[in-house]
């Protein structure tokens, strides 16, 4: 198996995933979305809270707040040595005090762990009138996406097959398919049609360029044939800044090897109690 | 008050908010803005596109 990355940065990646199976390409994009764990608000004790909005909306919005998250210093809480208490290892705490009138935002949030911090400090929590106050103490912990959409660590992540296209040696290059291509993959090059340069990844396998192909009057069968690489996997992955879409993609491999291994535990158990 | 994040993807955008409504009120193209904010996807252009804000109005009644 192997990853070649066209574009890897702090927030986004884009690579290829050559030598798998759609199942492992699958798991692989299951794994980053539901399990790879971050931190999130999850528990509110608010104080005082006299702004338009109910204490149950403020406390959904602060959940959703990204929080930047170091995995090696925290453990979920109920995997942690403090018995699921809560301990400085098992939850990050912020505390909000904001008198009005002003906008509250992330940035307000002062957290015990100069670490764990949110990721942007202008997101909007709430606007405050004269004499509103907000006063509230939050604990983030570590979960996963399949809990709750905000311990999410991906926003967008999918994958396509990669698009093979082969042009037969009968196409006459009349350009048909180029103009109906709607993401501008091909072009008329001397003899027959060809692909434009750095457009392949492009391809959606729409199939238009065969259908308009038919349509010209070249025959049974097209010149032209879009099909799916079933071993080769175009992915790409974004992160909502609470980990780099590196470490999200490290961890995501970690944990499915961990699974595996559990899987062949369970298997030598079953075998061997026969 | 704006959402946190959009509803399909989950993209923060409500931290762009405050700039797209300035820059709508100056009369830009809504196109423009949200491709230079970094909202490329439709379902976060939809968030700030159909958004109203009611929270100047809610505020009086605590």
């Amino acid at each position: 198996m192997e990853i070649s990355f066209s574009r890897l940065d702090e927030d986004i990646a884009r690579f290829t995933l050559k030598d798998a199976t759609p199942a492992f390409a699958n798991t692989f994009r299951r794994t980053m979305i539901g399990e790879v764990p971050t931190l999130a608000i999850e528990d509110v004790m608010i104080y005082d809270n006299n702004s338009a909005l109910f204490d149950e909306i403020l406390s959904h919005r602060l959940g959703l707040i990204p929080i930047k998250t170091d995995l090696s210093e925290y453990v979920r809480r109920s995997e942690c040595s403090c018995g699921g208490e809560g301990c400085s290892s098992c939850q990050a705490i912020f505390t909000l005090s904001v008198e009005g009138p002003c906008m509250v935002h992330s940035g307000d949030l002062i957290p015990a762990d100069p670490k764990a911090t949110t990721v942007s400090t202008d997101i909007p929590v709430v606007k405050l009138g004269k004499d509103q106050k907000v006063v509230l103490e939050a604990r983030a912990e570590l979960n996963d996406g399949s809990e709750h959409a905000k311990w999410q660590s991906t926003l967008a992540c999918g994958y396509k097959a990669y698009p093979v296209i082969t042009i037969d040696d009968n196409c006459d290059a009349c350009g048909n398919c180029v103009e109906e291509c709607p993401r501008n993959v091909l072009k008329i090059g001397k003899k027959s049609v060809e692909i434009a340069d750095g457009k392949l990844e492009d391809c959606s396998m729409c199939r238009l360029c065969e259908k308009a192909c038919m349509a010209s009057g070249i025959g049974d069968k097209p010149a032209i044939s879009v099909k799916p690489d079933t071993e080769r996997f175009i992915f790409v992955v974004e992160s909502d800044g609470s980990l780099p879409v590196k470490d999200i993609m490290t961890s995501a491999f970690g944990i499915i090897k961990n699974k595996a291994d559990s899987l062949v535990d369970v298997l030598n158990e079953i075998s061997g109690a026969i | 008050m704006i959402p946190v994040r959009c509803f399909t993807c989950g993209k923060v955008i409500s931290t762009e908010y405050e700039e797209y409504k300035k820059r709508v009120e100056a009369g830009e193209d809504i196109r423009e803005i949200m491709s230079d904010l970094g909202l490329e996807r439709y379902c976060c252009r939809r968030m700030l596109l159909s958004h109203k804000e009611i929270i100047d109005d809610l505020n009086p009644y605590q």
